[in-house]
């Protein structure tokens, strides 16, 4: 499970940027993302922003849940009251062939023991939070994970020094918090 | 305004061998200073508790300071309060995501239509800057302005000690107050323009001199686009 | 030299009834060159009206006396000063003198209040009024909310603020109506 994470301005430029890994069932924190897939992610995130912009006026809350897919790409949005938006890009992992999205639903053979490592490892990450985008399980996760960040953006905002809403994030800080609330929700 | 453009990110994000999350020990590396105990703006706590209050006498020297600074070349009342305007701006914009936050999780929610937003500005904002609600919130009884409503302060606290002088009379002060309300209505996507008038000498003069009235004119689309979403939230 | 400025009341029997009521006449303030930057009667009949020059005469001339009257203060005794210095612990600064403070005729008083930003505040009362302290503390209070605090104020310059009008106005007016 990779994630790639943006704070987009009201006017749509990008403020902040993170790519993560999962941390949950062993994962290493790492991102596995192609290059190509760097540059795609970009596309995919800000073509999202149409969706955001029409599901904002029919939910007074912050949390939009996921909002869009492209391929194996979902889409988590988060609108702060100041119409800024955060936008998490989560790509369950594709590079494991045995993994699969609507996983789950095999069950563990409680009597077979010495099935294969690594059928073991994917049937651990298809009850993890990052398998199933859309299971209650990961929107819980991403909510919990956007609220940190909006906390810490909150933060941000009230120095002095930051001109709301349309100003870089730079704080190296930020960067360690959206990295910690990342590795503890997903 | 979806197009995506060429992100201006940080290093750490887009090389892949860099380090997931950089320490403060890089701050000679972006130029930033971290105070001695280490305890950054992100170590604080976003809520407060209800008895921190601030000493009126301070807010009104710097307030007092705030309108001199403003005066320096202006060329007139107008510009005058445009400036006071401009210096409230910001700060309403900060306060909305800041007062949403503080907010009980449960009620937690971005203002949807005028009312809400009104209401959130008379009673979470007036309440977090002055102590107390705003006294009344009215909607302009003039047929042609249905874009225009009123927020009403019987005696604002920013110009509990100003006297403006008779060669100034067409200025208030609140002004300052009317750009905070203006930077709350922005950014919550309700572009409008707020103006402070006061209206103390002629109706109940003598009760409240001071009596203030925010006009909040908005623009053509957020009326558009309430009639389309039809109030909801 | 003061007194000879203000007349006391003419009619004698005007007088009488001025006794019993213990009335605040009025307030002045004159800024640490000497100026008049404020004047305000509160009780008409009280003092002779004066005209606006007499009173900017008026308050230079008391700025020249009040200067006068702290320079003659008289010299604390040496051994008096270092028994209070050596029970206090520390090195004791003197009071600055504070020069007059009082002016008392048969018809009116005048208290003198020196801020230590050298203005001074005469405030004109009734012979027997009490609590003219208080009075001036109060009055003090006032100027520096709503004179100092206001954006539109230049410092030593006169006084021209609503506000402070108004407040002053509505206190006076309570304690001359007790």
């Amino acid at each position: 499970m990779s994630y790639y994470f943006a704070i987009l301005s009201p006017l749509d430029t990008p403020l902040f940027e993170h790519e993560f890994g999962t941390s949950k069932s062993g994962g290493d924190g790492q991102p596995r993302f192609t290059d190509q897939a760097r540059h795609l992610n970009q596309f995919i995130l800000h073509s999202s922003l149409d969706i955001v912009e029409e599901l904002q006026w029919t939910q007074p809350g912050l949390y939009l849940k996921v909002i869009d897919k492209f391929f194996q790409n979902y889409i988590s949005a988060f609108v702060t009251a100041s119409n800024v938006k955060f936008l998490l890009l989560h790509q369950p992992t594709t590079s494991v062939p045995t993994t699969t999205t609507t996983g789950g639903g095999g069950g563990a053979n409680g009597g077979v023991v010495n099935t294969a490592q690594a059928a073991a490892s994917s049937r651990v990450n298809s009850t993890s939070v990052g398998a199933n985008p859309t299971s209650p399980q990961t929107e819980e996760a991403i909510k919990n994970f956007m609220n940190e960040v909006y906390e810490n953006y909150v933060k941000a905002v009230m120095s002095p020094f930051y001109k709301a809403p349309n100003m870089e994030i730079r704080s190296p800080v930020f960067r360690q918090r959206v990295a910690a609330a990342g590795r503890k929700y997903l | 305004m979806s197009q995506p453009r060429p992100p201006n990110a940080p290093s750490a994000s887009g090389n892949p061998s860099a380090p997931p999350q950089k320490e403060p020990s890089s701050s000679h590396t972006t130029g930033l200073r971290y105070p001695s105990n280490g305890k950054t703006i992100y170590h604080r706590h976003l809520s407060r508790s209800k008895t921190a209050e601030l000493s009126q006498a301070s807010f009104a020297y710097l307030f007092s300071e705030m309108v001199t600074y403003a005066q320096r070349r202006v060329t007139g009342i107008q510009d005058l309060e445009k400036r006071l305007n401009t210096q409230g701006h910001p700060l309403g914009l900060k306060l909305l995501d800041l007062l949403l936050i503080r907010e009980p999780p449960r009620s937690q929610s971005r203002p949807l239509n005028i009312i809400t937003l009104l209401h959130f500005i008379k009673i979470n904002l007036w309440q977090h800057l002055f102590g107390r609600q705003a006294d009344r919130l009215e909607k302009s009884s003039d047929p042609d302005a249905p874009d225009e409503y009123m927020i009403i302060d019987n005696e604002p606290l920013v110009n509990a000690y100003v006297s403006v002088p008779k060669e100034m009379s067409q200025l208030n002060c609140a002004a300052f107050v009317a750009g905070i309300i203006e930077g709350v209505c922005d950014g919550a996507v309700f572009p409008a323009r707020v103006t402070a008038h006061s209206v103390g000498s002629k109706e109940e003069g003598e009760m409240w001199p001071g009596k203030t009235v925010f006009l909040v004119k908005f623009q053509p689309e957020v009326l558009e686009r309430e009639a389309l979403i039809g109030g909801k939230g | 030299m003061c007194v000879s400025l203000i007349q006391p009341p003419i009619h004698q029997s005007h007088r009488h009834t001025k006794r019993l009521s213990r009335t605040v006449f009025a307030l002045i303030i004159i800024n640490k060159a000497g100026g008049l930057i404020y004047n305000r009667t509160f009780h008409e009949g009280g003092l002779n009206k004066i005209s606006t020059n007499e009173l900017l005469v008026l308050a230079g001339t008391f700025h020249g006396v009040h200067a006068i009257t702290a320079r003659l203060n008289p010299i604390p005794t040496p051994g008096a000063n270092r028994n209070s210095a050596s029970s206090a612990g520390t090195m004791m600064r003197p009071e600055p003198p504070s020069g007059l403070e009082v002016l008392e005729s048969e018809n009116f008083r005048l208290q003198c209040f020196t801020t230590l930003t050298g203005i001074k505040f005469l405030l004109f009362t009734d012979t027997t009024q009490t609590n003219v302290d208080l009075t001036m503390r109060r009055v003090y209070e006032m100027y520096t909310d709503y004179v100092m605090k206001n954006p539109f104020y230049q410092l030593e310059m006169p006084v021209r603020c609503d506000m402070f009008d108004r407040k002053l106005l509505s206190y006076i007016r309570e304690i001359n109506n007790r």
